[in-house]
C-alpha cells in the first residue's frame, strides 16, 4: 500500500513537471494506485470523464514516468472508483455530521443489495472455519461449485449467533460472483410470510408466485417461523416442487433440525430432510479461540493467549457475544493506550460473561416439573413411575452438569437418594443424550429456560 | 473555421449548453464552449463541468472546418442581445480569436486552446430504454429539493430512480425528510436503479422538461445518457445502493388532518416570522375541539398562534417540526388541499396532496 502511494507520488512529480499547472490539478486530482499485477498499473479515478481524458491525453505521459520509476511496468488501467472507496484509500475523515434537532430517519441496511437482498459483507474469506462448522462449510462450498445439483435443498440449523446466516448469505454472494447469471435471491421466512399475506390482500397471488419462481437460487432464513401456518407452509412447499424439479437450488436455515419444527407438514418436513441437513454445533475451544483471533485482528487489537484462553473458556458459545467483548475490549484498549492485561479484561467482561448461574436447586426442580407438568413433590417421594423417573433423572443430570453440585449432595436434596442412585440417573441420560433426539431437544429448551 | 448558420437555432444550442461551463478554478477552458465544425454540415456544440456533460449539434454550412474554445459566458451573452431580426449568422475564426457576423452587429472573442478541451464520454447501450423527457424531469423536479447537500453519504446526496408497477419511482431524502413521486408511464423495461447527484438536477431538468417526447437513455455503473435528435447529455451516476427507505413509511396513521394548503402555506409562513434559530414549529391537534393549531415562539422576537379550519380524524398530538423542512414540499403538491398524517410523538409525519396518490413526504419530528 505504501509502496504504491510512495510509487505514484514519485510518478506525480515528473508529470507534473510534463504538463501544465491547470492541468495537472485538474485532472490527477484523486487520483491513486489501486493495486498492480503482473506489471499491470491499476489506477483509480474519481469519474468517466478523467478517465477518458487521461487516456486520451495523458496515457503516454503517466506510463512513461511510471516506466521510469518502476521498469516492469507494462501496462496502465483505469478504474472508476465510488467515492466511498476513494475516502477509504486517503483515510480521510468525515466531518462529523452536524448536531440537528430533528430526529434523523433509521435509514438502515444502506449495504445490501436490493436485487438479491444479500449481504456483501458475508463472504467465505471472512468465515472462521473450525471442527465445529467444518462440514456446514464443505456442504455451502460444494452447493456454491454446482449450484441445484448436490445437496438440494441444504439445511443448516444451530443456535443462534452460530453463523447460519453468515454461511447461507456466503452462499449467495459466491454463486453470485461465480455464475452472474444466475439470479439469487435471499430472504427471511418472515418476509415471505408478510409478502405472501398482503398479495393475498391485494389479489395479486399470481404476481408473488411468478416473482419467486423467476430466481435460480433462494436463501431463506429462520423456517422455523412457518411453524402452524398452514397457508405459508403450502405456498412455500409448492415453491419448492418447482425449484426442485427444475434443479435450482435452495438453501434453508433454522435454529431446530426439521423433525423438531413444531407444527410443520409432513410433506415439508420430509422435503427439507430429502436433501442435507447439517448441524452447527456450540463452537468448541479451539474454534472460540480461532473466532476470537479472527475477530480481533479485524479491529486491530492483540491478544495475548493467556487472555484468548481466559476469554474462549469464559464466554458462552455465541458468536455474536464475542463480536461484542471484542469491540469492548478494542475501545477499552484506545481509550487506555496500552495492551489490556488478564486483569483488566477479566474486569472487563463481569458483565458481558454470561453470569454464573445463581439459581436454586428448588427452582432448578420447579422449572422441570413445569417442563414436564408433573408436581413437584413427586420428585421426592419414592415413587418409580415412568413419568416421575425421567424428570428425576433429567434434574440430577443437569444439576451436576450445568451446577456441578457433588453427587452426594444431589442425592441429598432430591429425598435422601444415594449417590450411587444420581451417578447412575447421570449416566443413563449422558446415554440417551448420544441417540435419544427428543431428549436432546427437551434438555436443550430446560436449559433455556433456566 | 469558417460557418454559417441559423441564428436562432445557435441562440438555442447555447443557451442550454452555455449554463453547464461554469467556472472552473483550475482548469480555464472548462468555461468555454467548444465549437466542433469538423464534419461535413454540422456545428457540434460541446460544454461540460467534469460531472456533467452536453453535446448539441446545429445544422450549418461549413466552409473551412476547425475547432475552437469561447468562453461560455460571453459567448451565449452575444449570441442572446444581438438582434434577432435577421436569420444568418456567420462564425469565422481569426487566430485566437472568433469573429461572429450578423447583418448588423459583428464581434470579436477571444478564444482559447482547443486542445485542452475534454471529450465527452459515451454511454455503452447493453442497458438502453426510452421515457418520456418531461415527464422525467417532472419526477425529479417533484423530489430534489430533498436530497442531502453534504457529501458524506453520496448515496443520499443523489436521487434514487427505480420502476415500479407502471411507475418510476423517484425518491430523495437527506435523512429528515423524504419526498417519493411517482409518474406513471406506458410501458417500459426495467431498468434496475440509478441513483444521479443532485448537483447534476437542475441541468438535466432545465434540459428535459422542454422535450415532451421518448428520449434515449442509456445507464452503465458509472454514468447515464439522455439522447434526442441532436443532443446528447452525460451525467456521473452515484455507484451505491440508496437505503431500503420502505421500512420507515409508515403504513397507518394515528392523526389525520386535512387543510387547505393555501391556509396551511399562509399559516407557516406566519409562524416563521417567530420561529427560533432552529425554525421549531409546533402543531398542536386537539380532537375535542376539532382545532389544528400552529404556534411558534422565539424568545428574542415573541410568539403566534394561527389556527386553521381542518378536517380531523384519530387522536390528539402536539408534536414539533423544523420549518423548511415542510414548505419545501408544497412545490411539488399542485392540489388545492392536502391531508397530514401523524403517527404520535417521535415519529414521521406525512403529507400527501388529497386524491393524487402519486406523491408522498415525510418529515421526521423534532427532539425537544
Amino acid at each position: 500500500m505504501k509502496d504504491y502511494v510512495e510509487l505514484w507520488n514519485r510518478a506525480m512529480t515528473d508529470i507534473e513537471l510534463a504538463v501544465s499547472k491547470a492541468n495537472f490539478s485538474t485532472w490527477f486530482k484523486d487520483t491513486y494506485i489501486i493495486k498492480i499485477e503482473e506489471g499491470v498499473i491499476f489506477l483509480g479515478v474519481p469519474n468517466p470523464f478523467i478517465q477518458q481524458w487521461l487516456y486520451k491525453k495523458f496515457h503516454n505521459t503517466i506510463l512513461k514516468s511510471l516506466r521510469q520509476i518502476d521498469t516492469g511496468t507494462r501496462a496502465l488501467e483505469y478504474i472508476i472508483l465510488k467515492e466511498a472507496d476513494r475516502k477509504k484509500i486517503v483515510e480521510k475523515k468525515a466531518a462529523p455530521q452536524q448536531q440537528s434537532p430533528t430526529i434523523s430517519m433509521p435509514l438502515h441496511d444502506f449495504y445490501i443489495d436490493k436485487d438479491d437482498n444479500l449481504n456483501p459483507r458475508y463472504v467465505f474469506d471472512s468465515f472462521v472455519v473450525g471442527p465445529f462448522n467444518e462440514l456446514a462449510h464443505a456442504a455451502s462450498k460444494a452447493v456454491v461449485k454446482n449450484p441445484g445439483s448436490v445437496y438440494n435443498p441444504l439445511f443448516i440449523y444451530g443456535n443462534t449467533g452460530h453463523g447460519k446466516t453468515h454461511l447461507i448469505q456466503a452462499i449467495g454472494n459466491h454463486i453470485k460472483k461465480d455464475f452472474p447469471q444466475k439470479k439469487v435471491f435471499y430472504l427471511t421466512s418472515e418476509r415471505f410470510g408478510s409478502e405472501y399475506f398482503s398479495s393475498l390482500q391485494t389479489n395479486s397471488a399470481q404476481k408473488f408466485k411468478e416473482k419467486y419462481r423467476k430466481y435460480d437460487v433462494i436463501i431463506m432464513d429462520d423456517v422455523q417461523f412457518f411453524a402452524s401456518k398452514e397457508k405459508f407452509q403450502e405456498e412455500l412447499f409448492h415453491l419448492f416442487e418447482t425449484f426442485y424439479q427444475t434443479n435450482r437450488q435452495l438453501v434453508f436455515s433454522s435454529d431446530k433440525h426439521p423433525n423438531f419444527i413444531p407444527g410443520l407438514e409432513g410433506r415439508l418436513k420430509s422435503r427439507f430432510v430429502s436433501g442435507m441437513i447439517i448441524d452447527i454445533p456450540t463452537p468448541d475451544q479451539e474454534s472460540k479461540i480461532a473466532i476470537l483471533k479472527a475477530k480481533s485482528m479485524s479491529n486491530n487489537i492483540e491478544l495475548t493467549d493467556e487472555i484468548l484462553n481466559f476469554l474462549a473458556s469464559n464466554i458462552e458459545s455465541n458468536v455474536r457475544e464475542i463480536e461484542g467483548i471484542i469491540n469492548t475490549i478494542a475501545c477499552q484498549t484506545q481509550l487506555k493506550n496500552h495492551t489490556l492485561t488478564v486483569m483488566e479484561v477479566k474486569n472487563l467482561i463481569k458483565n458481558s460473561a454470561r453470569p454464573k448461574k445463581n439459581i436454586s436447586v428448588k427452582e432448578v426442580i420447579k422449572i422441570i416439573t413445569d417442563f414436564y407438568n408433573i408436581s413437584e413433590e413427586s420428585i421426592f417421594d419414592k415413587t418409580r413411575k415412568k413419568d416421575v423417573v425421567k424428570p428425576r433423572q433429567v434434574i440430577m443430570y443437569l444439576l451436576r452438569e450445568d451446577f456441578s453440585l457433588s453427587f452426594p449432595s444431589i442425592g441429598e436434596k432430591l429425598g435422601g437418594r444415594d449417590h450411587t442412585t444420581v451417578i447412575h440417573s447421570c449416566e443413563k441420560i449422558r446415554e440417551d443424550l448420544k441417540t435419544n433426539s427428543v431428549l436432546i431437544n427437551e434438555i436443550s429448551q430446560i436449559r433455556a429456560m433456566l | 473555421m469558417k460557418i454559417e448558420c441559423v441564428q436562432e437555432k445557435l441562440r438555442s444550442a447555447i443557451g442550454v449548453s452555455g449554463k453547464i461551463a461554469g467556472k472552473h478554478m483550475t482548469l480555464p477552458v472548462l468555461s468555454c464552449l467548444l465549437l466542433d465544425a469538423s464534419s461535413k454540415n454540422s456545428l457540434v456544440i460541446r460544454s461540460t463541468n467534469l460531472d456533467l456533460g452536453i453535446e448539441i449539434s446545429i445544422p450549418a454550412k461549413i466552409q473551412d472546418s476547425g475547432i475552437i474554445a469561447v468562453p461560455a459566458q460571453v459567448l451565449s451573452s452575444f449570441v442572446e442581445g444581438v438582434n434577432s431580426d435577421d436569420s444568418g449568422v456567420r462564425l469565422e475564426s481569426d487566430q485566437n480569436n472568433l469573429k461572429i457576423l450578423t447583418t448588423r452587429s459583428s464581434g470579436t472573442i477571444k478564444t482559447m486552446p482547443a486542445e485542452d478541451f475534454p471529450t465527452i464520454p459515451r454511454v455503452s447501450e447493453d442497458n438502453k430504454f426510452f421515457l418520456n423527457g418531461a415527464d422525467f424531469a417532472k419526477g425529479l423536479k417533484s423530489v430534489w429539493y430533498s436530497s442531502s447537500v453534504s457529501s458524506i453519504k453520496p448515496e443520499l446526496s443523489s436521487i434514487y430512480i427505480y420502476c415500479e408497477d407502471e411507475s418510476i419511482v423517484f425518491v430523495a431524502t437527506d435523512s429528515f425528510r423524504l419526498a417519493e413521486k411517482r409518474v406513471k408511464i406506458k410501458k417500459t423495461k426495467d431498468f434496475g436503479q440509478i441513483l444521479i447527484p443532485f448537483k447534476n438536477i437542475p441541468e438535466i431538468i432545465r434540459v428535459l422538461e422542454n422535450i415532451n417526447d421518448e428520449i434515449e437513455i442509456n445507464l452503465d455503473k458509472n454514468q447515464i445518457s439522455f439522447t434526442y435528435n441532436n443532443l446528447y447529455m452525460v451525467s456521473r451516476v452515484v455507484d451505491g445502493i440508496f437505503p431500503d427507505y420502505k421500512q420507515i413509511i409508515p403504513k397507518s396513521s394515528t392523526t389525520e388532518v386535512v387543510v387547505l394548503k393555501q391556509d396551511l402555506l399562509n399559516a407557516l409562513k406566519l409562524s416563521n416570522i417567530f420561529s427560533d434559530k432552529f425554525k421549531q414549529i409546533n402543531f398542536k391537534i386537539s380532537i375535542i375541539t376539532k382545532t389544528c393549531e400552529i404556534k411558534t415562539k422565539n424568545n428574542d422576537i415573541g410568539e403566534n398562534i394561527t389556527s386553521l379550519d381542518a378536517a380531523i380524524t384519530g387522536e390528539d398530538i402536539e408534536i414539533n417540526f423544523n420549518y423548511k423542512y415542510i414548505v419545501d414540499c408544497f412545490q411539488s403538491i399542485d392540489s388545492d388541499s392536502v391531508s397530514i398524517h401523524f403517527n404520535g410523538l417521535n415519529r414521521p409525519m406525512i403529507i400527501k396532496p388529497v386524491s393524487d396518490t402519486s406523491f408522498r413526504y415525510l418529515v421526521m419530528p423534532m427532539n425537544r
